[in-house]
């Protein structure tokens, strides 16, 4: 078991000089003007001596991550690259004694340094990535504060880049892939091989501040300029804006403009469901529910709902779908930061115990010449989304509830969403309002170049050349600086040191301030904002939606407190700005005062365009499926719905991420003997040494929304609680999140969407469970080459619910052979409509399942309440994708039992009444369960549809048996290699 | 209970403090979380600790090597107190990320702070792999296996660089193997998953020579509950507690 070293090593000591000092990870961001830039004269402070730049260059014996590209880039168009090294370059620059970092920067026992490049150049061009120069490497506060601690005290900045040398190809050829794949020029560049440069340190120069006045522009003219500045508003805020221009007597400054438009962006002010009233029609559904258990409802940046002994629980869905299609990796990674902030930003600060994450794409097989021009192969989009979800969640520390990736040909710009539930003390579920002399304390990241314009971008209409346009909107995440606030704020919170708090996304600074002040008015120095781009100007440090920031409503006499924790847990922090009691939202910057609005006209000013709707046309066919004969066509249909991409084994996936981190995960996304089996449900106890669970579920189905969006709507909720109600959650004892993702506004958008929403809103308040949090996104829609893709009315439905007893919960995997299996629920009417299995043929159908009426729906989540307390079934699982067939294979793959069905009763007699139709018609609302033989469960069915549809069986086998004799048999391992391809080939 | 009270190490990046906490206290032990800007500011000190453990995460973003920023500030800048801990010879446990730590600080397996002389690399799938494993005990002298030997114990697993290499060191015997991946037979397997990271020897914990202090790839804090799916990791928690008794 020992391995051979290639390079045995010297006896190695940490050289250690004794330092009482703890270093300041970071040099102050001071008014330092750049080396290079010797023709402008510096603003302020002085100009520094150059100080000597030295390289240590490091190689990895054992390089999983060059490993893992060389195989990526071989898939991805480079089949001819026969070897890819990676080769790390510390860039240091101070009095440095670089034998004495060596330690650091190399494990002798796989990595060698030296102080020169050990690539040898003959063996392929060499390009080298290394971040901008006015960026901020993630890294170096680490590399700082570790050389510090080896003595290396003159080590005064550092800088890291990889070289990436590319066996097999032409250096232009590795040029066009290092820009394609490597190199994200929002902050990287390529460094050029000679290049001299007198500091390491971020330098720039901002651009002023300017006035833009709009008096006496036509609509024309604030169409074009507002194209040009990427404010993509709508003629009506423009007017609305040069209205206010005349009305203050002065142009308004370019702060102000950029505030105004972002903040009224689609993305921000939620523009399009106000147009529509929708935002109320919800909240008006769950106010009259009145439920007891919801704390908090569409007011904070999460829902509450009331869990066990004084605390609450907290659900948020967040969609990131522009930035996941232009750079799916950094897209998603902040899809997972912004959604987590939000649970940070409840309250007083709840902290998050679990997330999930669902991607909607093209389908992954799509051949890459055929996505259409300027959008990513879809397959690149998932696996992207992949290596992000895992970079991003498992530094987090948070468990994975669900991994759900689903395709349909409109999720060209993909449908990105995440969840993150959060767990909060009930006395601090509330937040209080700021007050005049509070002040405005913002931590952990620094503010950057990334994601400037994300509001308005991921607002407007996507199109082939939004991607090279708008990528600045694209932000980075660095999951080291979450976690580190998100250890400290319930420290914080538990002191009293929070009066509000919220995370600072789309809009950033401007949004987070302008949102908390609105009552009370705030002012900011922008000159105190912590910066890693030297160059931003005041509009740019505004709206800048650089990730892993917060803003912190603090009251004065607890800020040393407060500054004094956020320093033990190592998180950046600066005061900047209070708030005033002027009810105006201000900023200085340099001197001068950029931004005055008054909080009445940014909140209150923004016109609404009335929309009108017209009923879409559908193009819908009635499906015309082929009748299954023998048992090899039989076989062969089990197969498309086993391998479908949305039934199949997508634990490739879902085994990069930390299910069980935290020590509170009861049933995690995958169970069964193997753990690979899907559960469908998460189930937490999120009180360490104490039994109350916190459940929680999802339902999301594309194919339904083609159909008809308003059912959809329902049925979504109908699955999402049946899911949990079988587990044995009582319906009464849960609330709800929805996530919409619709086509950019037309009248027939507007028809679906105003549909959709008063359809859940009615099923919401005749079932009493409530929607307490949610989120729209209006923008699903791609343009290329003058043709629009949708994407399809897409409604996620997740549920939050809480158990006294976790013990009770009860999963979907077989217990005992000899047991039946019960459907209970309808098993009639049309259910393959949207199926799967319709979908495996190319086609859609053209009507939902039809659930019944909420009495009837009620009526079997009842049944299964009864049923479960009294320990009647010892399985179950709620039908959805798939139908009755995943069901018995994914229950017989989780336990190694087998399963013995008879149809032919339930399918009926007439002519049309054939088996197939009940193993793949998704009945919503009907769930499988496992009753053990002998039990009696008919005096609680009485009156309740249900029906036998076989029994477990010992063998590992699936029988679906016929009159007379047998129709198809097989064994689950055979059908276990179907269903656990597909999505393992999307990944590899 | 036990007077005694257990150090949880929490730098930047550590996220597995909480349940570390929550399994010692099932143990029937007291832990303290001690921060280690404290530490380093003079306001904590290792002395006050009569165990100590370092739990997983990723402490300072696992930059430059996972676990190596976090050995570099123990040895470097706690250097007397590390030295003054390892020498009381008190228990010390490294899961995960501690382990990595106590592998890049070279306290693991010889003792040697600074000075390394094993490696945990990169899974070899190249990827983190969360999964739940079989452990089969092959060591049950140390102190956190004692009365365990021959058994199968099953927790959680969730890395990404947790494949050991080791480099021999003259006049130093191997380390002592406590801990090896098991399949459903209970034998050390170098299959993947039920081995997950490519392990040579399927090795996936080991103690120094006393047996006191133990590193650790999965997770014996997240099967230690009575909500967990197993509780075989409370039996290491139990043993540390024996021993402070």
């Amino acid at each position: 078991m020992f391995s051979p070293v290639r390079n045995p090593p010297a006896v190695l000591r940490w050289s250690v000089v004794p330092t009482d000092s703890v270093p300041e990870a970071f040099e102050p961001v001071a008014d330092t003007p750049s080396q290079l830039d010797r023709t402008s004269a510096p603003a302020t402070g002085s100009v520094l001596q150059p100080m000597a730049i030295q390289a240590l260059y490091v190689l990895s014996g054992d390089d999983a991550e060059a490993r893992g590209w060389l195989a990526f880039l071989r898939r991805h168009g480079y089949p001819n690259l026969s070897d890819l090294v990676i080769e790390r370059v510390y860039w240091l620059e101070g009095t440095v004694d670089t034998e004495r970092l060596m330690p650091l920067v190399a494990n002798p026992l796989y990595q060698t340094a030296a102080t020169q490049s050990q690539l040898d150049a003959a063996r392929g061009p060499i390009l080298e990535i290394a971040y901008q120069p006015a960026v901020t490497d993630p890294e170096t506060p680490s590399l700082l504060a570790a050389a510090h601690a080896l003595g290396q005290t003159g080590l005064r900045f550092a800088r890291l880049s990889k070289r990436y040398q590319f066996a097999g190809l032409d250096e232009e050829q590795a040029r066009k892939l290092v820009a394609r794949f490597l190199c994200n020029r929002v902050v990287e560049r390529l460094r050029e091989p000679g290049e001299v440069v007198s500091t390491l340190r971020p330098f720039g120069t901002p651009d002023p501040s300017t006035t833009i006045p709009l008096a006496g522009l036509s609509d024309r003219e604030l169409i074009l300029l507002s194209t040009a500045r990427s404010w993509y508003a709508p003629l009506s805020q423009l007017k609305a804006i040069q209205a206010h221009e005349l009305a203050i007597g002065r142009p308004h400054t370019d702060a102000e403009i950029e505030i105004l438009v972002q903040s009224w962006s689609d993305h921000c002010y939620h523009t399009t469901w106000k147009r529509l009233g929708l935002l109320k029609r919800l909240s008006a559904a769950t106010a009259k529910i009145a439920h007891p258990l919801v704390v908090s409802a569409f007011k904070d940046n999460a829902g509450g709902m009331e869990f066990y002994e004084d605390w609450v629980v907290t659900i948020k869905g967040e969609t990131h779908n522009f930035p996941s299609s232009i750079a799916p990796f950094g897209g998603v990674a902040t899809k997972h930061g912004g959604v987590i902030r939000d649970t940070l930003g409840f309250g007083k600060g709840a902290y998050p115990i679990g997330g999930t994450t669902v991607m909607g794409t093209a389908h992954p097989r799509l051949p890459e010449e055929q996505s259409p021009p300027g959008a990513l192969p879809p397959q690149l989009i998932v696996s992207e989304s992949v290596r992000a979800t895992s970079y991003y969640c498992n530094p987090m520390g948070i468990p994975m509830m669900h991994a759900l990736y689903r395709a349909h040909p409109g999720y060209v710009k993909c449908f990105a969403l995440g969840h993150s539930i959060g767990l909060v003390p009930r006395k601090y579920a509330l937040k209080d309002a700021p007050e005049a002399g509070d002040l405005a304390l913002l931590i952990g990241g620094e503010t950057g170049r990334d994601g400037i314009h994300g509001a308005t971008a991921s607002s407007t209409r996507m199109t082939g050349n939004t991607s090279a346009k708008e990528s600045a909107a694209v932000q980075i995440g660095h999951p080291i600086t979450e976690r580190s606030f998100t250890t400290a704020i319930p420290v914080l919170r538990d002191a009293n040191c929070i009066r509000a708090i919220t995370d600072l996304g789309a809009g950033g600074i401007s949004s987070a301030v302008g949102e908390m002040g609105a009552g009370v008015g705030a002012e900011l120095d922008l000159d105190a904002v912590p910066l890693k781009d030297r160059s931003l100007t005041a509009w740019e440090i505004l709206l800048s939606e650089s990730q892993e920031r917060m803003l912190i409503v603090v009251p004065p006499d607890k800020l040393a407190e407060a500054e004094d924790t956020l320093d033990r847990y190592e998180v950046k922090h600066r005061v900047i700005g209070r708030f005033t009691g002027r009810r105006r939202l201000e900023a200085t910057w340099r001197g001068h005062k950029v931004v005055d609005l008054e909080m009445d006209f940014l909140w209150g000013g923004c016109p609404l365009d009335p929309i009108s709707t017209s009923e879409p046309r559908r193009p819908l066919q009635p499906l015309r499926l082929p009748a299954l004969r023998t048992a090899a066509e039989w076989s062969t249909a089990v197969r498309r719905v086993l391998s479908h991409y949305h039934a199949c084994d997508q634990s490739a996936a879902g085994a990069r991420f930390d299910t069980t981190v935290q020590g509170r995960t009861v049933v995690g996304p995958y169970g069964g003997k193997n753990h690979r089996m899907p559960t469908n449900i998460y189930v937490s106890a999120p009180l360490h040494g104490k039994s109350y669970g916190v459940v929680t579920t999802l339902a999301l189905n594309p194919f339904y929304g083609d159909i008809d969006p308003a059912r959809m709507g329902k049925l979504m909720m109908i699955e999402a609680i049946t899911k949990a109600v079988v587990a044995g959650v009582d319906y009464r004892q849960m609330v709800l999140c929805d996530n919409f993702y619709t086509a950019r506004l037309r009248p027939e958008v507007a028809w679906d969407l105003t549909r959709m929403v008063d359809t859940i809103a009615e099923f919401s308040e005749a079932m009493g469970v409530p929607f307490i949090s949610g989120k729209d996104s209006s923008s699903g829609t791609f343009e290329a080459e003058g043709r629009a893709i949708d994407v399809p009315p897409t409604l996620a439905v997740a549920v939050l619910g809480r158990v006294p007893d976790v013990k009770k919960v009860v999963t979907k995997e077989f217990r005992r052979a000899g047991n039946k299996i019960l459907a209970i629920g309808p098993l009639s009417g049309e259910a393959l409509g949207g199926s799967l299995y319709a979908d495996s043929y190319g086609q859609r159908g053209d009507r939902l399942f039809e659930p019944g009426s909420p009495e009837q729906v009620r009526q079997v989540w009842d049944a299964l309440l009864k049923l479960h307390a009294e320990a009647g079934y010892v399985s179950g699982s709620a039908i959805a994708e798939g139908g009755i067939l995943l069901r018995l294979f994914e229950a017989s793959y989780g336990s190694g039992l087998g399963a013995r069905v008879d149809l032919t009763e339930a399918a009926g007699h007439g002519p049309a009444s054939t088996p197939d139709r009940i193993l793949f018609g998704e009945f919503i609302g009907t769930a499988m369960v496992e009753v053990p033989a002998g039990g009696d469960v008919e005096s609680i069915l009485d009156g309740v549809p249900h029906r036998v549809l076989g029994e477990v069986r010992p063998d590992a086998q699936l029988s679906l048996a016929g009159h007379p004799g047998l129709i198809w048999e097989e064994s689950t391992a055979a059908l276990a290699e179907a269903w656990s391809r597909p999505f393992r080939e999307v990944l590899e | 209970m036990s007077r005694a009270v257990t150090a949880i190490l929490y730098a930047p990046g550590t996220n597995c403090h909480e349940e570390t906490a929550a399994a010692i206290e099932r143990a029937g032990g007291r832990s303290e979380m001690v921060v280690l800007r404290d530490l380093c500011g003079g306001r904590a000190s290792l002395r006050r600790y009569q165990a100590a453990v370092i739990p997983g995460g990723f402490s300072y973003g696992d930059h430059l090597g996972a676990g190596r920023i976090l050995a570099t500030m123990l040895v470097a800048r706690l250097r007397d107190e590390l030295i003054a801990f390892l020498d009381s010879g008190k228990p010390l446990l490294g899961v995960c990320n501690g382990f990595q730590v106590l592998v890049e600080a070279g306290i693991l397996p010889y003792r040697t702070p600074g000075s390394r002389s094993m490696a945990l690399l990169e899974n070899q799938s190249s990827h983190f792999e969360d999964r739940k494993v079989r452990l089969l005990v092959t060591d049950g002298d140390s102190l956190w296996t004692r009365g365990l030997a021959g058994q199968v114990l099953e927790m959680p697993s969730a890395h990404g660089e947790g494949r050991p290499l080791f480099y021999a060191v003259d006049g130093r015997p191997p380390p002592r193997v406590t801990f090896r991946y098991a399949d459903a037979a209970g034998n050390p397997t170098p299959e993947y998953p039920e081995n997950p990271n490519g392990a040579p020897g399927a090795v996936a914990g080991i103690t120094d020579e006393t047996g006191t202090i133990l590193g650790l790839m999965p997770h014996p804090e997240r099967a230690a509950l009575p909500v967990h799916y197993s509780q075989d990791g409370i039996k290491l928690f139990r043993n540390l507690m024996a021993a402070l008794r």
